[in-house]
């Protein structure tokens, strides 16, 4: 557990650090930092261990979780150089608080303990307040802030209610602890098991923006500066749906029948949502919004059919979702950066028109985490999607796969709106430019992108 | 773990030269391009040498990672190291780095001088993927880039739209046999349930004989063989392939690509022994290939032309020695052929050179003054592929013809026609070419000159090669043939009746003698014709009457295809074109509007206040408990 108690004592680093008169070291510190979080994470390699009075449980699921989510951070705050620069940010802040919030998703995504559940949601989230109102003087900014945090106390409070009715009917906080509730009383568990199930599924689907549970997202997703929208996609989501796996598959296994008819609606109902409404958007932040309401739909199959391949599937599936959200909010940064209208920086897709010809690197990298997003072969995406359907598959609930299938057609429309804009359309004469770090990140996605679509067998057996 | 380095160094030294070279295009200087790229294949052959030098006659596999796993089905991507793969890695490695430097000379002046070499490297890449894949779908990797870069090799010269239609035939042509070995990789897959090919013989030595589903497999398979090794009725596409510059020709559509068919059966030889019937099929496509192609040759005036029928030929020969289970046989021609086929048509490639890209034979006469070198060497070759011993091409043919004679008398004598007509057929190639007086135009005979030490220096040693080549195999159980032996275990086991046939020594010199005398006929008819009386091809515009016109335009093979395969097609592609215009389009973008018109009304709940965004949430709380709770279903 060394990586939670690392970027704490690490984020505190960089708040003093914000005291110094120079911005410069705080990039490279902040990913000297993150690499160290993740070296720490794998001395538990292979082993299952408890932690601080059995609030944490660490093994390989868990770690592997925590590496894509401190990789992601390490990416996102890779292409914050444009903070040197700007003279309103403070970037000490926002990569203490950052930490901070990995600190919360790594104790969502190996809590033992509801408690250290609530807990990790809450660091995680209130750091993520925070960083979405960060552009102080806009007020898009402001707004975002502020919507997240109402609705995002709002869900809190009804996953601590759960929380508080699963104790009410088991007597306990511990995963495993109501694990063993439900097998011993397999015939009459109480009805408050139930109601808790359904508020903890409740706040948690908000988290990860599960319809109908998702109204914030695309506000927030909007107002965000896009690099903390970039982290809140990625992390949020993959903690999310760690915390909602291991919650499942260890405390609610039993009662599964009682469970999954309700999530495989609400699955249903985020691929629809997701995909149908982002056909519309003019914005490229909005529709990735939309776009990863959609995921989290897929990511959801794989709950709804809980089987033996079901962590093999979300592991695959939230890297490669990370990996190609990550390089597309990447590119969105560089180019509504300098591609400015009169509303200050341009996001919408025709923002993109012609990118191809100006800068071929930026416009491939795009092309291949859009083609990742709609699942098409040769990318990751198209094996996460993949492991994802072979586990609805493996349980026989052939008609959300029918479904989701269909909605990923839908989702090739948009994600190939990007493309043609690229590639098709005339657009401004003058080059973009990239800074030369910045272009390596977006390359080492892209290519790791290519190489697990061309060998997904190089995950296999780590979970 | 040396040899899983080693392996994977194979491929790997083709793909960066492809690398720097592709992406460098027009950027790496043009004089490291040469370098570079033969560099990778040169180094790639000592690695392969290597492998050869420490093989300890036991199979190696090298396991680079688990690639795809289906189900219970898993893939690698691993390599097999083993006699077979050993010796096509030394061919196509060995004669892969001639050509390489060949081409530095030949296609030096090119303007894509730097994307051909690319395109060889990657070539190299997918074909030693092809021959040291450890299982049918790392093969198949290999096999559809073989297809692609032969493909991007045929239409190098895209300026061209006669090239660029010879590509396209070509790539159709492989895609309708890659269909077959599709198909047949899938029936491996539900029959044997892998697809690594140590599983799959393992598990078939345990068939019976004549089996229906391996039958099957062995069928589609053989499809796949006849597309990429150019057998009837899928081999029109390879005399059109000549289209590409010569190194290409000599490279892909002579010594390496099509002998692929040629090592999957080989490769797949318990499979093929188990079911005589496809043996059969074979037999019978073979030799009316070889035969077909050899005739079409006779009358042709193109000197690539005529070699690529004589490829055509040569590869039913090849077929031939397999469906009489003499798979060794089958591999020692491939190893001659590689060495003799690449020698003629990089020769060929000299003269075109000097003669600034004349192809026609009817053009040309008396070049032996001009390129005493190519001459030679090309003369090497000619006897060769003649079958006139002791050439390399006498002992690999005469070994086929030997075990077909066991198996089969009346093969056997067609099989004899094939060769009088490949010895004729060479040798007026090889008189008209570099004997009599020269008949081209007069700027021609100014340019005449010998080409450059890089060209030259790889005919000397494929010539070299070419005449000792038989020394892999001397009659009477020569080295080849040992050491090929373990990989015929399998079939051995499955049917030993197949396999133990030993030729007594008075029939093998008298069969000897016959061959030689026939290909000796043949040479000595093609000089009477030739050189006594000054024969000279007729002019195009010419009449010809009945056969001659028959074989002078192949037999109408193409416009029998046009006819019969390509016009229904369009005529059903037409058809199919109005069907979807109206009726699918109309579907699609019905739904299409559907989808978006429900996008319009969704976007709207998007109302941006926060009391309506908590209030759907409450609703949707109480919805999901109110269904959950009080509603019974």
């Amino acid at each position: 557990m060394l990586p939670i108690i690392l970027l704490s004592v690490f984020g505190i680093v960089l708040l003093f650090m914000g005291f110094l008169k120079s911005k410069v070291l705080l990039l490279p510190a902040t990913l000297v930092f993150i690499l160290a979080a993740l070296a720490t994470t794998f001395m538990d390699w292979g082993k299952t261990y408890l932690y601080f009075q059995n609030m944490l449980l660490t093994n390989n699921l868990a770690i592997l979780f925590t590496t894509i989510v401190l990789l992601s951070a390490f990416m996102v705050v890779a292409l914050s150089n444009s903070f040197i620069e700007d003279e309103q940010a403070q970037p000490a802040e926002y990569y203490a608080l950052l930490l901070f919030s990995l600190v919360g998703a790594i104790m969502m995504i190996s809590f033992e303990n509801l408690i250290m559940l609530f807990v990790g949601v809450e660091i995680l989230s209130v750091a993520m307040y925070v960083l979405a109102g960060s552009d102080k003087h806009s007020p898009r900014s402001n707004e975002a802030a502020l919507k997240y945090f109402l609705m995002g106390a709002f869900a809190t409070g009804i996953m601590l209610f759960g929380i508080a009715l699963l104790y009410g009917a088991t007597g306990t906080f511990v995963v495993s602890g109501i694990k063993s509730y439900v097998y011993t009383n397999a015939y009459g568990v109480s009805l408050l098991l139930y109601m808790g199930i359904i508020l903890l599924l409740i706040g948690m689907l908000f988290k990860v923006s599960a319809a109908p549970f998702h109204f914030w997202t695309p506000d927030v997703y909007d107002g965000t500066p896009g690099l903390f929208t970039a982290f809140m996609s990625t992390v949020v989501k993959t903690a999310g749906f760690a915390a909602l796996f291991r919650v499942l598959s260890v405390s609610f296994v039993g009662v599964y029948s009682f469970w999954w008819g309700t999530l495989a609606a609400l699955t249903c109902l985020t691929l629809l949502i997701g995909n149908v409404t982002a056909v519309y958007q003019t914005s490229f932040k909005r529709m990735m919004a939309y776009s990863s309401i959609s995921h989290a739909g897929y990511l959801l199959i794989g709950l709804t059919a809980l089987g033996t391949q079901t962590k093999q599937a979300l592991v695959f599936y939230s890297l490669a979702y990370s990996l190609a959200t990550i390089s597309a909010f990447g590119v969105l940064l560089v180019v509504s950066r300098q591609r400015q209208d009169t509303n200050g920086v341009n996001e919408n897709f025709d923002a993109f028109n012609g990118l191809a010809r100006q800068n071929p690197l930026l416009g491939f990298v795009m092309a291949v985490s859009m083609l990742s997003l709609a699942g098409i072969p040769l990318t990751a995406g198209f094996w996460g999607k993949f492991m994802i359907f072979t586990t609805a598959a493996d349980k026989g609930i052939y008609w959300i796969l029918v479904f989701a299938v269909l909605m990923s057609t839908v989702g090739i429309y948009y994600y190939f709106r990007v493309i043609i804009a690229m590639y098709f359309r005339e657009g401004a004469a003058e080059p973009v430019k990239v800074a030369p770090f910045y272009r390596y990140v977006l390359i080492a996605a892209t290519i790791l992108t290519l190489v697990l679509g061309l060998a997904p067998g190089l995950l296999e057996g780590l979970v | 773990m040396q040899t899983d380095l080693l392996c994977s160094l194979i491929p790997l030294f083709p793909l960066i030269g492809f690398a720097i070279n592709g992406l460098g295009f027009r950027k790496v200087p043009a004089s490291l391009v040469g370098p570079i790229s033969s560099a990778a294949a040169l180094a790639s052959f000592a690695v392969s040498l290597m492998l050869f030098s420490g093989f300890s006659g036991q199979p190696v596999k090298a396991t680079l990672f688990d690639w795809i796993s289906v189900g219970s089905l898993h893939i690698n991507f691993s390599f097999q190291i083993d006699q077979l793969s050993l010796l096509m890695l030394l061919i196509v490695t060995g004669v892969g780095s001639l050509i390489h430097i060949y081409s530095i000379g030949y296609m030096k002046h090119d303007e894509g001088f730097g994307k051909f070499m690319a395109f060889l490297n990657l070539f190299l890449f997918f074909m030693l993927l092809l021959v040291t894949g450890s299982n049918y779908v790392i093969m198949f990797i290999g096999w559809e880039g073989v297809g692609l870069c032969s493909y991007l090799l045929i239409g190098f010269w895209n300026k061209n739209v006669n090239y660029n239609n010879a590509a396209r035939k070509a790539f159709v042509m492989n895609r309708i046999g890659d269909l077959g070995f599709l198909l047949g990789i899938f029936l491996l897959i539900t029959t044997f349930g892998s697809v690594e090919y140590t599983d799959i013989f393992e598990q078939a030595t345990r068939f019976a004989v004549g089996d229906k589903m391996i039958l099957a497999i062995t069928l589609l398979l053989f499809v796949g063989a006849m597309g990429k090794s150019a057998q009837i009725p899928l081999y029109t596409w390879l005399p059109d392939a000549m289209a590409g510059p010569t190194p290409v020709s000599a490279l892909i559509h002579a010594a390496t690509m099509v002998t692929a068919g040629i090592y999957m059966i080989v490769r797949s030889n318990v499979l093929y022994t188990l079911s005589p019937v496809t043996l059969e099929v074979i037999g019978v496509i073979a030799i009316a290939t070889a035969i077909l192609a050899a005739s079409i040759g006779l009358l042709q005036n193109d000197i690539k032309k005529v070699l690529a029928y004589s490829t055509v030929s040569q590869l039913g020969y090849m077929f031939l020695g397999l469906s009489v289970a003499a798979y060794s046989s089958g591999m020692f021609h491939v190893i001659t052929h590689a060495f003799f086929k690449a020698l003629l048509f990089l020769g060929a490639g000299s003269v075109i050179h000097a003669m600034s890209d004349e192809q026609d034979i009817r053009n040309m006469g008396g070049l032996r003054k001009h390129l005493p070198l190519t001459f030679i060497t090309f003369l090497l070759g000619t006897i060769a592929i003649a079958g006139i011993p002791p050439f390399a091409g006498f002992f690999s043919k005469d070994e086929i013809l030997a075990h077909v004679f066991l198996h089969n008398k009346a093969l056997w004598g067609l099989g004899l026609v094939g060769s009088a007509m490949t010895s004729f057929y060479m040798f007026r190639l090889l008189f008209l070419t570099f004997f009599g007086e020269f008949r081209g135009t007069e700027a021609q005979r100014h340019h005449l000159h010998e080409s450059p030490a890089t060209m030259t220096l790889p005919l000397i040693v494929l010539a070299v090669l070419s005449v000792a080549g038989g020394l892999l195999n001397l009659p009477g159980g020569g080295w080849l043939s040992h050491f090929m032996e373990p990989l015929f275990a399998g079939s051995a086991q499955v049917s030993p009746e197949a396999f133990g046939h030993e030729i007594d020594h008075s029939t093998e010199y008298m069969l000897m003698g016959i061959s030689t005398a026939v290909a000796i006929g043949s040479a000595i008819a093609a000089y009477v014709v030739y050189i006594s009386r000054h024969a000279v091809p007729a002019p195009e515009s010419a009449e010809r009457s009945g056969i001659a016109k028959l074989v002078y335009n192949k037999y109408f093979v193409d416009e029998l295809y046009e006819i019969a395969i390509v016009r229904p097609i369009r005529a059903l592609g037409d058809a199919l074109y109005n069907f979807g215009e109206f009726i699918i389009d109309g579907i699609v973008n019905g739904v299409a509007w559907i989808v978006r018109a429900a996008s319009a009304q969704l976007r709207l709940l998007q109302s941006g206040s926060i009391g309506f965004y908590v209030f759907a949430m409450v609703f949707s709380i109480a919805v999901i408990v109110i269904v959950r709770f009080f509603v019974r279903f």
